[in-house]
């Protein structure tokens, strides 16, 4: 046989072999993992001092040059299985089958259009898709990426990336699972850095960054979007088109290149907390209390425990028949509290985690049947009002740097308390929807706020016309000068964000004409003072003022015309960047002040629309007007579909009448949007019903009667209004007449008291008469 | 659904017993044989037969006549009211708990509940003063004839129709305090959850065991009554 037909068979016998024991290797290796996951029963978390890879499943070198970020993927993966953990709770909520019980949704908000739209891949009540909603995974990820784990919406597959050919995947990489943000117990673990790097589109580097594994600079979002991450340093441009690049932090790897995670097995509560904290509004931190459960020591993932597939206990009764996870029957309230499953059978292990065993004394039955047990133990008590809170996910809290991202809308209260699914009441936040949408028939769907503002073009930038003023105004103004505009009770002034602040000044009226000024300490000047043109002796300063007034006005980009003083029928404005003084053109006759030259006319330098607009608002969350919602309902109108567009805000759809006048009406998508809350809970001394039933009943209890109204960014008194009464589906009136029959209650209970002594006596008497007689009888017998 | 199950057994029970008691002691068909099969088929027979002949003669004006009729319009007002006050609350007592209890799968709620807890501060009331000042009444129980089992004869054995009257009073009696008791004792700061259960479940079948005395009462009443 040649060499050449050994070689051949020797091949062929080698893949033969190869072929026959792949089976056996695989299972072999199936064996292996299984072992993996399989607890060896240790108690304690292996030190995980590991090489780490990056999304080619390459080893990464920390100190060669542009090294890759590291990826969960390949770098965890190899012990922990990632397509399994893809499941989770945190991560699966686009290919999820089962809904699971409504929780806090993903809440659109966009200020300038008065959004707030509920969203989330779970079918939940009240929740769009956010796919319908005009969504894709990239716009998902760049909106709420601050406060996603990574994984679902954030890692899109490579048909999906594909799909959306306006996302920039192959720029900023996908946010792979992040296990960091919940198993790293490193204080270096910051949820900033992560909200930083999904703005700057730096996805695959995120995790890296916020984990303190390495240092990432760079913007992805700065980039060419046919930038690849293999094409290294962006060599054009060093400040700011910058492409990310990670220097990992050496000194936590060993000689073999192993990089030191310092893990959890269980997640701190910290780490929980920087997406799932809430907060009353107003509440400092000082006075906050914990929930009663992390005082007594235990962890949130105590009892929100999982297995790898991550498919986390809520801890909601129901879940362990919705799920199939009988674990969830023993960490709900009842089952570790009381031993009970959802329907009441002492089928659990009581007292898990050292609960212990509530006595309930004098609480009546119909309580526990009806009432979840949050309503009386968690979230704030109820009062006048409702409490307005704030979460991580809605007014995105815990993220901090030079940027304040923290925000007081949308405007989320409790505890609302609701009927569930389950017939039982429990404690909700509440959040009220707005959203410009298209009128399908009965159904809404929402519309884009970009495609809002499109359409709307000037009506919704009444605050960026003033603030552009303003800002121009600002680059002349001396040191302790600002410039402003004051208009009825207010005084605006910029702000960094080049937007405007509004603040009452004191003094003025309601209805005080507006005039732009000057804004020193306490004292507002005009901007124009009152002087004579014509005057031998003016002050020559106050037309140099003028000439920067003019320069700087000159900068506006919306001007729609050129900057312009007129005082006293002498126009002044910029020729070759010099002052030029002339006579006003008899059509400026009755003009005066500063203002745009526009064909021959004097426009002011806000429009009345933009100084009514921003007045009406001012000193109120609202962010739109009556006028601007029909005004933009117009101009949507106008836009070429044949659709009937409506805005929904404060519980209320509206819409044009055949008049073009706005009105209001209900409609089921403009209800509000609820969610349970299990958390915080309170101590027992907290509970409603400590101090007896008047806690609830009583003639105007705020649990019962409390007012609800409706809030939205739309400024309207055309708004729904709600008892909590009704959030239960109970009758007002029947709840105020309990609750005043509980004024004559402790006589009903002595009137009872003592018609149960005197029956018992007597029956007491007749008993030992009988006695007698059965005694008599049988010794006659 | 347990108790909707013993009620409606009770109920029927002491229903067929009650008739029977009547057909046999004012019927003549019933002594003319002592075969229990033919006496359980004459039985049957008429009490269908009373059936369709009560159902066809009964009428709200029927009703509104028999109860006019009652002797007790003719007592004096004091005791007339205190009367009514306890009859027209055991009515609505009855009749509210019995309805929620067997056919709302929630209970009782609402303002039938208001009107239940209402009747039975006013029941409880009239029960007491009655107790004290009639309960005198129920002590003297005439001597029996014989005491024998022979032939099953209830009468010989001692049960009389004055014994099992006061027996129902006495019975109703307990019934009223036990359940004045279990509707007081749960509204106090002193039960968990077992012992307010326990109270509930009391409660109920007091309630029925309260119902069941009532109407043997009233019937042997209404029978003593029509006899000569």
């Amino acid at each position: 046989m040649s060499r050449h037909g050994r070689f051949v068979l020797g091949a062929l016998g080698f893949a033969l072999a190869v072929f026959a024991l792949a089976p056996a290797g695989s299972a072999a290796a199936a064996d292996q993992d299984a072992k993996k996951t399989a607890w060896d029963g240790n108690r304690t978390t292996p030190a995980h001092l590991i090489p780490l890879r990056d999304e080619n499943d390459q080893p990464i070198i920390p100190t060669e040059t542009n090294p890759l970020p590291y990826s969960a993927r390949f770098t965890c993966g190899p012990c922990h299985d990632y397509k399994t953990i893809q499941g989770g709770w945190h991560f699966g909520a686009m290919t999820a089958t089962k809904n699971g019980r409504p929780g806090e949704p993903w809440l659109q908000v966009d200020p300038k259009t008065g959004t707030v739209l509920p969203l989330s891949y779970r079918r939940w009540p009240g929740s769009h898709d956010p796919k319908a909603a005009g969504l894709t995974a990239w716009d998902f990820t760049l909106l709420f990426g601050r406060h996603l784990p990574g994984g679902g919406p954030a890692e899109p597959s490579d048909e999906g990336v594909l799909a959306d050919r306006a996302s920039r995947w192959s720029v900023s990489g996908r946010a792979e699972i992040n296990c960091l943000a919940c198993h790293n117990k490193s204080g270096r673990q910051d949820h900033s850095e992560w909200a930083k790097q999904v703005l700057r589109e730096n996805l695959r580097w995120a995790a890296t960054a916020a984990g303190g594994v390495g240092e990432v600079g760079g913007m992805a979002s700065r980039l060419n979007e046919t930038r690849d991450v293999y094409d290294g340093p962006n060599l054009d441009d060093h400040e700011w088109a910058v492409a990310p690049s990670v220097k990992y932090r050496t000194a936590d790897f060993d000689s073999k290149h192993r990089y030191f995670f310092d893990l959890n097995y269980q997640p701190a509560d910290d780490r929980c907390l920087a997406c799932h904290s809430v907060s009353a509004k107003d509440e400092t931190q000082w006075s906050a209390d914990a929930d009663v459960h992390s005082t007594a020591g235990l962890k949130c993932t105590d009892c929100h425990r999982n297995d790898l597939g991550h498919a986390i206990v809520r801890g909601y009764e129901g879940e362990a028949a919705e799920t199939g996870n009988r674990t969830a029957e023993s960490f709900t309230c009842r089952g570790c509290h009381l031993g009970e499953n959802a329907a009441g059978e002492k089928s659990v292990v009581p007292g898990r985690l050292g609960a212990p065993f509530p006595k309930h004394t004098g609480i009546p039955l119909v309580h526990f049947k009806r009432l979840a047990c949050t309503v009386c133990h968690s979230g704030p008590k109820p009062k006048e009002g409702f409490t307005r809170g704030r979460t991580s996910r809605a007014n995105r809290l815990g993220i901090y740097g030079v940027a304040t991202w923290a925000t007081d809308m949308p405007a989320v209260v409790e505890p609302v308390y609701a009927k569930s699914a389950g017939h039982k009441i429990a404690p909700n936040r509440l959040v009220w929807p707005a959203f410009w949408a298209k009128l399908e028939g009965k159904d809404v769907k929402p519309l884009k706020p970009s495609d809002v503002e499109t359409a709307a073009g000037d009506i919704l930038k009444a605050e960026e016309h003033i603030g552009q003023v303003l800002v121009a105004l600002t680059q002349v103004m001396a040191e302790d000068e600002i410039p402003v505009l004051v208009s009825g009770k207010f005084v605006f002034s910029p702000n960094v964000d080049g937007g405007i602040d509004s603040a009452e000044h004191p003094g003025a009226k309601a209805g005080t004409p507006a005039f732009w000024g000057i804004g020193k300490g306490a004292e507002v000047l005009p901007l124009v003072p009152d002087f004579d043109p014509a005057a031998a002796d003016k002050d020559p300063a106050v037309e140099t003022r003028f000439q920067e007034f003019l320069q700087a006005l000159g900068t506006v980009v919306s001007a729609p015309g050129q900057p312009v003083i007129v005082v006293k029928k002498t126009l002044y404005k910029l020729v070759d960047g010099g002052l030029d003084m002339s006579d006003a053109p008899a059509e400026l006759a009755g003009a005066a002040g500063p203002g745009w030259l526009a064909e021959g006319k004097l426009a002011p330098l806000g429009s009345d629309f933009d100084i009514r607009t921003v007045t009406a608002k001012a000193g109120t969350e609202q962010t739109l007007t009556e006028e601007q919602v029909a005004l933009v309902l117009a101009a949507l109108a106008k836009s070429g579909e044949k659709s009937d567009f409506v805005y929904i805000s404060g519980g209320r759809m509206f819409r044009l009448d055949k008049n073009g006048k706005l009105a209001a009406g209900a409609h089921p998508a403009a209800e509000p949007v609820t969610w349970p809350l299990a958390h915080n809970v309170r101590p027992a001394q907290q509970s409603l019903g400590w101090n007896g039933c008047t806690d609830c009943h009583s003639g105007g209890s705020d649990f019962f009667f409390t007012k609800l109204k409706g809030a939205g960014p739309l400024l309207t008194k055309k708004v729904e209004k709600r008892s909590a009464a009704s959030f239960m589906g109970l009758g007002g009136i029947f709840q105020r007449f309990f609750g005043l029959s509980f004024i004559t209650r402790p006589l009903f209970k002595v009137v009872l008291a003592v018609c149960a002594f005197v029956i018992g006596s007597l029956v007491f008497l007749a008993g030992l008469l009988l006695l007698g007689r059965l005694a008599g009888f049988l010794e006659k017998k | 659904m347990l108790f909707t199950i013993i009620t409606i057994l009770l109920a029927l029970g002491l229903f067929a017993g009650l008739a029977f008691h009547r057909f046999w002691t004012t019927r003549e068909e019933a002594r003319s044989t002592i075969i229990y099969v033919e006496i359980f088929k004459k039985y049957l027979a008429w009490l269908a037969l009373r059936t369709i002949q009560s159902a066809r003669k009964a009428s709200p004006k029927d009703w509104w006549d028999y109860v006019k009729a009652l002797p007790l319009w003719r007592l004096p007002d004091l005791e007339k009211w205190l009367f009514v006050g306890f009859y027209g609350s055991f009515a609505y007592l009855a009749a509210s708990g019995f309805f929620f209890a067997i056919f709302v799968p929630r209970g009782l709620y609402g303002f039938p509940l208001v009107g239940h807890v209402m009747a039975g501060g006013l029941f409880a009331a009239c029960l007491a003063v009655i107790v004290i000042f009639k309960g005198r009444n129920f002590i003297s129980v005439p001597k029996p004839v014989n005491l024998s089992l022979a032939l099953l004869d209830p009468r010989k054995m001692g049960i009389t129709a004055a014994r099992v009257k006061i027996a129902a009073f006495w019975l109703f009696v307990l019934a009223g305090f036990l359940l004045t008791l279990s509707a007081l004792v749960p509204m106090l700061p002193l039960l968990r959850t077992a012992g307010q259960k326990f109270m509930f479940e009391l409660h109920r079948y007091t309630a029925l065991a309260s119902a069941l005395a009532a109407t043997v009462y009233v019937d042997l009443e209404a029978m003593g009554a029509r006899r000569p």
